[in-house]
């Protein structure tokens, strides 16, 4: 006869609102184990997506990502003729807070250039990647928008002609794909205020250096103008060429810092996403204790309401096996089916979360078996108690 | 007559020196097969030790304990299969019956034939002919909480008899029963030892109860008396 069962269909109720409780509470552990590889997927997810070989920034900058790196556009030509690069490009990369699809919303701007240059999207999941050189934009599913949408930007209105899926920055923001000019122009477009502003002040520094109105004329739109600028140059070498001598050529000839995708990866990994994946370990970490604990609480408490019945087993000869059994059935029982329950919800729930969860079978499978050993370890303590529980207690004495 | 148990010089000590209790002093106790036995006494006479030493629950200080001719306890030790002797040879019926709550009328009865080794279809139709036999046969599938005091006591002695046992052991059957049910549970009993052929000793402090007894002994600070 199964005990275990028979107590199960007794109080199929009490059973089934501990499993839903245990099961909600494993599923934020679930949920902690995606955040925590989905920071780490989604820091590195651009950097691993981005066909190119080198990352040329400003000098002494851990950029593009760590920190603002800015160089300026026509540097790209110069590394496309470092020797042993066979192409370069330049990149730029920012965050905006934007209205799109009727919602303020942020997002990552990669502007690249579109004839043969490096730094655009990889597959997409509808529609196809930027061929005009203006108002054109593919941007993430996450955003809302679906080809053929018109999305206002600056001052222009930019057709979506591609949707990526699962395109994001460190952050986990989605990404907006454009050419370069227009990338740049929504990065540097200023409302007519503050140019008016901007002129004035030039001009009047013009006319403190006490110059000829002519010149005054002459210099103010070429003050006004300024470089272009760019986030960092991306280059790719020549198959079989020294990765490490061009880099080299880079930083002593050009006075620029490079690195390569894995530098790049590292950086990222040791720097922005260090302490946040430490703070989310530590967190899935203590989630874990909590269920443990909660787990080891219910079946004692489950053990200790059987008491008595264990006590009147012991006393009609039941061996020890049979009460070990029962509660050790009852144990893995709440500990699998709280499981169950767990990652069936955070499955159902997995694409509708604001954050990439990246569900790994290992770590599902690791959590389960930490879970089921806790369970099991947490059930020796009312296996303890019960084999230390006299029969007399079901006399009474 | 075949002698059922047979208790020698049997002592319990609680506590020593000077905070020693003797709970039992110096007990000669011997039941035949198919005697009724009652064990009368006040609260704290040491009915309920004698009850747990013969139980094999509590190891006695002194003393021997021998049932069916087989030695059990002496020289302060235990020389059988508690649990299994038990099992096999005893039955026990509780004051609160203390049936399992979360199985069936039948379950409860058919547990001790499956503990026993018996197949759980043989165990569920001799504890449903058990339950029938004791006039609660309709409420076989029922749990525990749905029944009468009564009907509860029915279920527990279906329990205490479903191993066929040689010797049970009644502690307070009547103690949560009213006098009609409880007189009804003490006719079980007698029936037990007369049809069965099984000892039965009873711990009770309600004289009303006792008549038709085969003997009667009285308990008084850990000391026992013969007579009604």
């Amino acid at each position: 006869m199964d005990l275990a069962f028979k107590d199960f269909q007794r109080h199929p109720g009490k059973f089934a609102a501990t499993t839903v409780g245990v099961g909600l509470l494993i599923a934020i552990v679930l949920t902690m184990n995606g955040i925590y590889r989905g920071n780490i997927h989604d820091g590195v997810w651009l950097i691993d997506h981005t066909d190119c070989d080198l990352w040329v920034v400003e000098r002494g900058r851990g950029g593009p990502f760590n920190e603002p790196s800015r160089i300026p556009q026509e540097t790209w030509k110069r590394i496309a003729a470092v020797p042993g690069v066979l192409r370069a490009s330049p990149y730029i990369v920012y965050t905006v807070q934007r209205e799109l699809g009727g919602r303020s919303q942020q997002f990552t701007v990669v502007g690249y250039d579109l004839f043969g240059g490096l730094g655009g999207p990889g597959q997409l999941e509808a529609g196809r990647a930027l061929e005009s050189p203006r108002f054109e934009m593919v941007a993430d599913r996450k955003l809302g928008l679906a080809v053929g949408d018109l999305v206002r930007l600056a001052v222009h209105d930019f057709t979506v002609v591609g949707v990526t899926r699962g395109a994001v920055d460190s952050g986990g923001n989605p990404l907006v794909y454009l050419s370069l000019p227009d990338a740049q122009e929504v990065l540097y477009q200023e409302d007519n205020r503050a140019l008016e502003l901007k002129r004035s002040a030039s001009l009047r520094a013009l006319e403190a250096a006490s110059l000829p109105s002519t010149d005054t004329e002459r210099l103010l739109p070429l003050l006004d103008s300024g470089a272009v600028t760019v986030s960092a140059v991306l280059a790719r070498v020549e198959p079989g060429a020294d990765l490490a001598e061009v880099q080299r050529h880079v930083t002593r000839w050009l006075y620029l810092d490079s690195y390569t995708t894995e530098q790049e990866r590292d950086l990222m990994l040791r720097g922005r996403l260090l302490r946040m994946s430490a703070i989310l370990g530590l967190f899935r970490a203590l989630l874990l204790v909590v269920s443990i604990v909660v787990i080891s609480l219910l079946v004692y408490i489950l053990t200790m309401e059987k008491i008595r019945s264990i006590a009147t087993l012991k006393l009609i000869g039941a061996p020890n096996r049979i009460i070990v059994r029962l509660i050790l059935e009852q144990s893995l029982f709440l500990t699998v089916a709280s499981f169950v329950a767990g990652y069936a919800l955070i499955s159902v729930t997995q694409e509708r979360f604001p954050r990439t969860l990246v569900l790994l079978s290992s770590d599902t499978g690791t959590t389960f078996l930490v879970l089921l050993a806790g369970g099991i370890v947490a059930s020796l303590a009312g296996i303890v108690h019960s084999l230390r529980t006299p029969p007399s207690v079901a006399l009474g004495g | 007559m075949t002698e059922a148990l047979r208790v020698s010089g049997l002592s319990k000590v609680y506590g020593e020196g000077a905070l020693a209790v003797h709970a039992l002093a110096d007990v000669d106790l011997s039941v035949a097969a198919g005697e009724l036995v009652a064990l009368l006494g006040p609260s704290g006479s040491g009915k309920s030790t004698l009850l747990f030493c013969i139980s094999l629950i509590l190891e006695p200080t002194a003393g021997k304990i021998a049932m069916f001719g087989e030695p059990i306890h002496g020289g302060g030790r235990t020389v059988v299969d508690v649990r299994r002797f038990r099992r096999e040879n005893i039955g026990f019926v509780f004051q609160h019956q203390n049936l399992i709550p979360f199985l069936s009328a039948r379950d409860n009865v058919a547990i001790v034939l499956e503990l026993a080794g018996g197949r759980a279809r043989a165990a569920r139709h001799r504890a449903l002919d058990l339950l029938e036999e004791l006039g609660v046969g309709h409420r076989a599938h029922d749990l525990p909480a749905n029944l009468s005091g009564g009907e509860q006591q029915r279920v527990a002695i279906a329990r205490a008899l479903a191993n066929s046992p040689r010797l049970v052991l009644a502690d307070e059957p009547t103690a949560a029963l009213d006098t009609e049910r409880g007189q009804v549970a003490m006719e079980m009993l007698r029936r037990i030892s007369r049809e069965r052929g099984a000892a039965v000793v009873t711990v009770t402090h309600d004289e009303r109860m006792i008549s038709g007894f085969d003997s009667v002994y009285r308990l008084h600070d850990g000391r026992l008396r013969s007579g009604a």
